[in-house]
């Protein structure tokens, strides 16, 4: 009964989403990798607000077929009540008539299953991805390595032609994502070839000082936050805020 | 032989459960165990774990990379950032992220400061590191505060670190952005580690609710090379079977923290790992839900207390699920009891007696709790009337 309801409200919240998109047109950032897409996502969205962007992100780990769509029209979860799931329904319905849609969706996909990515690329149209890592995280769902990022690789593909691909490029298996793209490709990360460039990360009192190098200038910023991860989450934000500007 | 050992005792709280479990009809409101079940969500999430084949395995020593990086997401919530890769390690519980923070951070001999009434363990695994407990007295009638000149009268050459719980077992009070201010004051001022376990944190009550959160000295950046901090999924999420939790601290000590802990327990239960990633991706709306009940039953149980005016008189608690009753009858006639000469070993083994009703001496968390009783009301309301029916008929 359970997974009856839910293959349901699945499909259900699969067209009134697709339906929102096409009266609202955002334009879509997609984020995803085995790791530290939240935070790349949640760097994206501060980089968009702060030029004056409208912008919505999922929140928390809304990021699967059901979590999704739920980010998008901006409702909350009935997780496992069935009662909890009735205002949602009605929600996601009255979601079609939203007034002050954002501009921007930033969205962190989440790929556990063969076949999520194609389901989550059913509902939304990427005009810029950004492939965070890759690691054996997840692996368990899938035959190999080669089955795992053929999930990202379906990304990298689907991404609009006039869009742009953002990868991490000292992570090889996204890294050689670049071959499948048709949009053009833009690295980030700490390796020569990484077009936005990780140059140096000096941990102080209060967080980071990032030295960024891109197009041979050298920008300082700095993180109340700890972790190279917060380095490489930044970088891909700033590619994707070029990217839109271009 | 048992060197180790011979000056560990069994704690106080299992010695009641043991006793307790000799009268057929007992109510206890001695352990601190939530009466609710864990979550669905979380068994969902375990379920699905199982169903994957990914719970047989032990996973990297910190933890599962998921899991940590939720737990730097939550952290980040509170105001607090550590870098989940480097910083932040899973444990068995909080007792094992203890025992391994105060095996890193001590060696024999020293000295650890702590305030009290608290926690029974802290005391056995700061004996069993070869180091001493010292005990300073929180003050009942500010509240169960801290009083920060006793703590500087107490630092010697061999302190090492101030180690409490906030908020605080058994007395169920929060300690004051203030006084934690004052105790990092201290802290650096004598160079000295500050362990906050905080696994109650999301039991506040009333006004303090509003605020959403207990400040924690986690939040300052300047402090993270002295704070290492304590949380457990047990009490919030009512997981105290699932053995999991986590700590948090600068690199420079967690990665000595990390050493012991690979020895102690490899890893944190897996299985309970994927539930503890289940707790914090949808259990928010449980933690509300166990946080509305305890305040009902904390309400209950000091309304029931309040008709004790010649027996009790107590702090009222605005957090966790324990309040701490000063015992004013001195005029009982106790029988003859197996027991350590205290009025709260007495008082708790005549209760137990009289009424079947079993409460834990308050002497149990140091010194400065003798005189008490810690009644716990994460039992049911069920309980909590029956038990105070009970106390009725024997005092009133």
């Amino acid at each position: 009964m359970k997974s009856f309801f839910k293959i349901i409200l699945q499909y259900y919240l699969k067209y009134i989403t697709k339906l929102v998109l096409f009266i609202h047109q955002p334009i879509v950032i997609a984020v995803a990798g085995s790791t530290n897409k939240t935070f790349a996502r949640d760097e994206i969205k501060k980089i968009l607000l702060a030029s004056g962007k409208s912008v919505r992100a999922n929140p928390r780990n809304f990021n699967t077929e059901i979590g999704l769509p739920l980010a998008i029209l901006n409702i909350r979860s009935g997780y496992n009540s069935y009662r909890d799931w009735l205002p949602v329904i009605a929600a996601a319905f009255a979601a079609i008539f939203q007034k002050n849609f954002p501009e921007y969706l930033v969205l962190e996909l989440g790929v556990s299953r063969r076949g999520d990515m194609k389901y989550l690329l059913s509902i939304v149209n990427p005009k810029i991805s950004v492939i965070t890592d890759i690691t054996q995280r997840y692996l368990e769902a899938f035959s190999d390595m080669d089955g795992l990022v053929g999930e990202y690789a379906y990304l990298v593909k689907n991404t609009k032609k006039d869009g742009v691909v953002i990868l991490n490029y000292d992570n090889f298996r996204v890294r050689v994502l670049s071959e499948k793209a048709k949009a053009r490709v833009e690295y980030f990360g700490k390796g020569a070839g990484a077009v936005w460039k990780i140059s140096e990360i000096t941990k102080t009192e209060k967080g980071q000082m990032i030295k960024v190098e891109h197009q041979n200038k050298i920008q300082n910023y700095s993180s109340a936050r700890f972790g190279e991860h917060h380095a490489y989450a930044l970088t891909a934000a700033l590619a994707a805020e070029e990217a839109l500007e271009k | 032989m048992f060197e180790r050992t011979q000056n560990l005792k069994l704690s106080v709280i299992k010695q009641m459960e043991l006793r307790a479990s000799k009268f057929p009809d007992v109510i206890s409101l001695a352990q601190g165990v939530p009466s609710f079940d864990t979550p669905e969500c979380v068994k969902r999430r375990v379920e699905r774990a199982m169903r994957d084949g990914v719970t047989a395995k032990y996973s990297l020593s910190p933890g599962l990379p998921e899991l940590r990086e939720l737990v730097e997401q939550k952290l980040a919530e509170e105001n607090m950032f550590y870098d989940f890769e480097k910083e932040i390690i899973v444990t068995a519980g909080s007792i094992e992220g203890i025992t391994a923070t105060i095996m890193a951070i001590t060696n024999p001999g020293d000295e650890i400061i702590i305030p009290e009434p608290t926690y029974t363990s802290y005391r056995e695994v700061i004996i069993l590191a070869g180091c001493t407990p010292v005990f300073v007295p929180l003050n009942e009638e500010k509240g169960w505060a801290l009083e920060l000149e006793k703590y500087e009268a107490a630092i010697t050459s061999k302190t090492k670190a101030i180690f409490y719980c906030n908020p605080n077992n058994p007395t169920g009070t929060i300690y004051t952005e203030e006084q934690l201010r004052q105790l990092a004051k201290l802290a650096e001022k004598y160079n000295l580690y500050l362990i906050s376990d905080e696994v109650y944190k999301d039991f506040i009550f009333e006004r303090l609710a509003e605020r959403k959160k207990i400040f924690s000295l986690a939040e300052i950046p300047e402090l993270r090379k002295r704070v290492i901090r304590l949380f457990s999924f047990s009490k919030s999420y009512a997981m105290t079977g699932w053995r999991v939790g986590y700590l948090h601290s600068d690199e420079s000590i967690v990665k000595e923290i990390l050493k012991v802990h690979d020895s102690l327990v490899t890893c944190a239960p897996v299985v309970s790992q994927y539930a503890a990633m289940g707790a914090l991706e949808m259990a928010e709306k449980d933690i509300a839900h166990f946080r509305r009940e305890y305040q009902k039953r904390r309400d209950l149980i000091c309304a029931r207390l309040d008709k004790f005016k010649n027996v009790f008189e107590y702090v009222q608690p605005t957090s966790a699920y324990y309040v701490f009753p000063k015992i004013i009858k001195k005029d009982i006639s106790f029988g003859s009891y197996d027991c350590p000469d205290s009025l709260s070993w007495k008082f708790a083994l005549y209760l137990l007696e009289k009424a079947q009703v079993a409460v834990v001496p308050g002497v149990a968390f140091g010194p400065n709790g003798e005189d008490h009783v810690r009644m716990s009301f994460g039992r049911s309301e069920k309980d909590i009337n029956r038990a105070m029916d009970r106390l009725e008929k024997l005092f009133l």
